[in-house]
């Protein structure tokens, strides 16, 4: 066993690492709690938001502000071309189907990734990443903190909008029942639009810290949703603190199993297997019958 | 998965007998060994798709980890194989029944989570198995409890059955299993459980009434399931003979979804075009020189397409297309009068 | 149903629109060959073969992660060029590539494609995570001799297979060599956690206690999401004084490098890494603070280097595939090309699967400036015919050479047992 001197870096890496699963996963829940729909396609849409900024800034030679832009454009844009083509006919369907479709956009936007940038190593290394300063052992940098700043400001941002304005109101009611809402006079394609222009563009900006802080891939960045599915099921797809807290917490699981040699090789298992435990434990007083439908 | 009453009728049970002759007969004949294993592995992952169709399509749930479970069905095979001399088909049986029971295990917390939540727990509990997987390897003749070994000399292979020891016999030997696999489900489907589960996938609450125990019938789906994933393990086991961890990628769960939700879940038939979509078609682009990233495009718009306006899938799709063809060019030759389309 | 319609047209739409975004920057990136000297390979005599084709065929892995395919298409580059030089005898090469992605069946599956239904004579340039594993008792049935870039075990323990590159075992042995010269007390090795891990390891752990040094053997599930403490634990894990070799894909020692020099961890251990580093992109993506700080083994010689057959293999890049990068893979499928055509020319009488596969298996003392020694096959039960290695480190944006050739340890004893082959024959 490692000595406590030893831990402690891995305590700032893993709050780096949370940060990491948060932002996904709040990302993820604010979409659901809008929406309805659990977008599985999150990470997709962030890792080709990466790749076109990649490209604008490695080959076309853009500076890379408008590149950052265009990433998150891009992720605005697809997103609310995916919402209102879909919104309408998967309207009155299950959480499920509805989160198998985006499963449909995930694929097309992976194999569209594989396609056009064929596997070379690429990194995406933003100007914040090198702004560092030491916390004891370890160096941290910008890009670390604002993936964990950015998590807890959707956060915030987001309970008290969905509570406080009249939008956020027609946002949760539409997540509720889009006909009902629909007969009460809420301009329900707009708030929709809106709805998902923003979470796009939350995907975006999610990729963009992400392929800096794992790594430019595009398998590894949609698949990350994942693990960061995690947090947000941890939470039940409801409460966004719960989501942001439950990120981090499986973040510092897993960097601080790292050096413990004898389960170093399982900790990846750390998202799923909390994930398991926390959803049949919340599950325990459920019968088989009349299993609710998830909201 | 809503929809109205599915139509589980085999039109012409001679079609599929003769069917099952000419690719058992004829296949191996006409074709190389290369397609020839192509096809095997279509055979088994139709069986993979067998069991998450009759899951989706006749209960209602979702299963984003049957490539875990298959894995687990070829570890348990490769296991078996290389400790025991215990017959190919008894070891088949085994890794099925060891599947199953670990499926009912997982089944009897896990069911009682609803469509969304089941879907997403699934698929943590195979991203663990896999994680887990990596660490512990597949056998391949070694010692120990998990029977690997890291040795670089040439391992053995996971036996075939005596009979069947070369590619086409293999193949028809898969492809006879695969057969009683989808009749062991086709005869579940026909008698008193399927029954149960078209109820319980109508209205809970009324099946309920009508005196359905739903816990049984869904931990008994579910546990069908894993059997027959179980089985198509053992046969890939003794297709490929070496098992690599790279061969179930949590990737392939998710196609798995999209490939049985494009073959068509209400139909039988769906779950071997899912299994061609899923094995066949891969090699048919790359015999024609095309990039396989374009199939897994395919597969995402296939899924929008399917949840968005044919839920029937392909096999729902086209026996409807032919159907109306048909009737078009009867009407037409003025056999019959024309009529509505069925239902 | 006019919604579907929509639906379809929109995703064409968005779909052709990225491909013209990307197809544009791919444009830019590519650079046109337009030399007016064409190399000589081959015969060299500046005459397009014609008559019939000799069939030669690769299996390489291609999916997301891993992409071998530069090996065996610059290998069919280097045939193009002998194609437009007389070919062999007046017989053009035809080179079938198939790619897989690591399923065992499939891998098996295309041997036999490429034997049965191609027909292929020969079988040259195979780069697979797994394929000499799987297919090995099939070529030993069918007697085919392979000449690949090996990396799974089999390709360096059995009869059929010879490699121009050492693989992963015997490369991570140079970089331990390494860091055992640059002092390093204690020795942690990290590498991906796929199959063939404790095969790797293996020499490794008996070099450095032949030198008495302890060591620490750690594997990570790839992709990395935490390099961050991946880095931190290999530092930690060396201690004062320690050093590091790394066994990953390019990407993935990337990713632990970038964390370790952001955490500022890059002078804190001696750092060594197996040959898939040895690519100068890796090297550019490093920068500055790693000048002379990692040591990575290279099974083969600088892609700067003089020496006739670097500069044929450069100007066979510029002429033939301007769209591979310069770097280890397209040396090694360069190598792999000229022993193939030097095996197929010496053979006398016709072109049969028996004739091509003995004059390939008795290949002798092939010199290139690329290798370190002579190649060879031979009729041994085991062969790692580049069993010299070089060490090169990053020095801005390059990769240059620290140590020249020198000899991997036969502590490890497939090694001695080569050697004593070589020796004795």
């Amino acid at each position: 066993m490692p000595s406590w001197q030893d831990f402690q870096p891995f305590i700032v890496t893993g709050l780096a690492l949370g940060g990491v699963y948060s932002l996904s996963g709040v990302g993820m829940v604010v979409l659901y709690r809008t929406t309805g729909v659990l977008n599985l396609a999150f990470g997709a849409v962030g890792a080709m938001g990466a790749f076109i900024a990649w490209s604008l800034i490695n080959t076309l030679s853009w500076p890379a502000a408008l590149a950052y832009l265009a990433c998150v454009g891009f992720g605005a844009a697809i997103s609310l071309l995916y919402g209102m083509l879909t919104g309408p006919s998967l309207a009155g369907r299950d959480p499920l189907v509805k989160a198998a479709a985006t499963i449909g956009l995930a694929l097309m936007l992976l194999g569209a990734m594989s396609w056009i940038w064929s596997d070379k190593a690429r990194s995406m290394v933003l100007p914040t990443t090198n702004w560092q300063y030491s916390v004891g052992e370890v160096q941290i940098n910008w890009t670390q903190i604002i993936a964990l700043a950015l998590g807890v400001f959707v956060t915030l941002a987001t309970a008290a909008f969905l509570r406080r304005t009249g939008l956020g109101t027609a946002m949760r009611a539409l997540a509720n029942d889009r006909e009902i809402t629909a007969a009460l006079g809420v301009p329900v394609r707009r708030v929709e639009a809106t709805t998902w222009l923003v979470s796009g563009a939350l995907a975006g900006g999610a990729g963009l810290l992400l392929s800096n802080l794992v790594g430019l891939d595009a398998a590894t960045l949609t698949f990350l949703v994942i693990s960061s599915l995690a947090a947000a099921l941890i939470a039940r797809l409801r409460s966004l603190v719960v989501t942001l807290l439950a990120g981090v917490v499986i973040g510092l699981v897993n960097a601080m199993a790292t050096p413990i040699f004898s389960i170093s090789s399982y900790r990846d298992m750390t998202p799923f297997v909390l994930a398991a435990v926390a959803l049949l434990f919340l599950a325990r007083h459920q019968q088989i019958s009349f299993a609710r439908r998830s909201r | 998965m809503r929809v109205t009453r599915p139509r589980i009728r085999v039109r012409h049970p001679a079609t599929a007998v003769v069917l099952l002759l000419v690719v058992l007969l004829a296949m191996p004949q006409a074709l190389s060994t290369y397609w020839i294993d192509v096809l095997t592995a279509v055979a088994i992952y139709s069986v993979v798709a067998l069991g998450l169709g009759l899951l989706m399509g006749r209960v209602g749930l979702v299963s984003l980890g049957q490539i875990a479970v298959l894995a687990l069905g070829a570890w348990v095979a490769a296991r078996l194989d290389f400790a025991t001399s215990i017959p190919f088909p008894l070891v088949l049986l085994i890794a099925g029944t060891i599947t199953m029971v670990l499926g009912t295990l997982v089944g009897l917390p896990a069911l009682r989570l609803s469509g969304l939540y089941l879907a997403l727990i699934t698929l943590m509990l195979a991203g663990a198995i896999t994680v887990v997987l990596t660490t512990t390897n597949f056998p391949n003749g070694g010692p120990g409890f998990l029977g690997h070994t890291e040795s670089s000399f040439g391992n053995p292979a996971v036996r075939r059955p005596g009979i069947a020891g070369g590619d086409a016999a293999y193949f028809r030997y898969t492809v006879i299993v695969a057969a009683l696999m989808f009749t062991l489900v086709f005869w579940h489907v026909h008698s008193r459980p399927g029954r149960a589960w078209a109820a319980i996938r109508q209205s809970e609450p009324a099946a309920l009434a009508a005196g359905v125990n739903i816990t049984t019938y869904k931990l008994w789906a579910w546990a069908l399931a894993s059997f027959v994933t179980g089985v198509a393990g053992g046969l890939l086991a003794g297709s490929v003979g070496k098992l690599y961890t790279y061969q179930f990628p949590t990737r392939d769960s998710i196609i798995l979804l999209a490939v049985v939700l494009m073959g068509g879940i209400y139909n039988l038939w769906g779950a071997v075009v899912a299994g061609a979509l899923m094995k066949l078609l891969p090699a048919l682009l790359d015999n024609w020189g095309l990039p396989p990233d374009l199939l897994i495009i395919l597969f995402g718009a296939g899924v929008l397409q399917v949840l968005l306006t044919a839920p029937g899938g392909l096999a729902g799709q086209v026996p409807k297309d032919l159907a109306r063809l048909g009737q078009r060019l009867a009407t037409l030759s003025g056999r019959r009068a024309p009529e509505g389309e069925a239902p | 149903m006019q919604r579907n319609g929509v639906f379809a047209r929109l995703t064409l739409v968005l779909v052709a629109s990225t491909v013209l975004v990307a197809c544009s920057s791919h444009k830019n990136a590519g650079t046109t060959a337009n030399s007016t000297t064409s190399p000589k390979c081959g015969a060299g005599t500046g005459q397009k073969a014609t008559g019939e084709p000799i069939k030669l065929g690769a299996i390489a892995t291609k999916q997301p992660g891993t992409d071998f395919t530069d090996i065996p298409n610059m290998a069919k580059a280097f045939f193009d060029c002998v194609n437009d030089n007389g070919g062999i005898n007046g017989r053009p090469i035809q080179y079938i590539i198939e790619t897989e992605q690591t399923d065992p069946g499939q891998v098996a599956s295309l041997a036999k494609k490429l034997v049965e239904s191609d027909k292929v004579l020969g079988i040259v340039g195979n780069t697979s995570i797994i394929e000499c594993a799987v297919n090995h008792s099939y070529y030993e049935q069918q007697g085919f001799y392979i000449i690949d870039s090996g990396i799974a075990p089999e390709c360096y323990s059995t009869p059929n297979s010879a490699a121009v590159n050492m693989g992963p075992r015997y490369s991570v042995d140079g970089a331990t060599q390494y860091l055992l010269r640059q002092g390093a007390k204690k020795l942690v090795l990290d590498q991906s956690n796929v199959p063939g891990t404790g095969y790797i390891e293996g020499g490794f752990l008996l070099i450095a206690k032949d030198a008495g040094i302890p060591t620490e053997s750690l594997k990570d599930n790839v992709p990395i999401q935490d390099a961050n403490s991946v880095a931190l634990k290999l530092v930690q894990a060396a201690g004062k004084d320690g050093g590091v070799v790394l066994n990953f894909t390019p990407p993935e020692a990337l990713k632990i490098l970038q964390a370790a020099q952001q955490q500022g961890l890059q002078d804190r251990v001696k750092w060594a890494c197996s040959t898939p580093c040895n690519t100068d992109f890796l090297s550019n993506a490093l920068g500055p603070q790693w000048n002379g700080k990692l040591g990575v083994n290279a099974e083969l010689n600088l892609t700067t280097a003089t020496g006739p057959d670097s500069e044929l293999y450069r100007a066979v890049q510029k002429r033939y595939a301007p769209n591979i990068a310069l770097g280890s893979f397209s040396q090694m499928g360069f190598v792999e090309a000229s022993i193939a055509v030097k095996a197929l020319m010496s053979v006398s009488g016709d072109f049969t699967v028996t004739s091509v596969n003995e004059a390939i298996r008795n290949i002798k003392d092939f010199k290139t400036d690329i290798l370190c020694k002579p190649w060879y096959y031979g009729t041994a039960s085991l062969h790692i015919p580049n069993n010299t290695d070089r060490t090169v480190v990053p020095q801005d944006g390059k990769m240059v050479e620290k140590e020249g050739c020198f000899a991997i340890s036969d502590v490890d004893p497939a090694i001695a047992q080569v050697r004593t082959a070589e020796s004795a024959g």
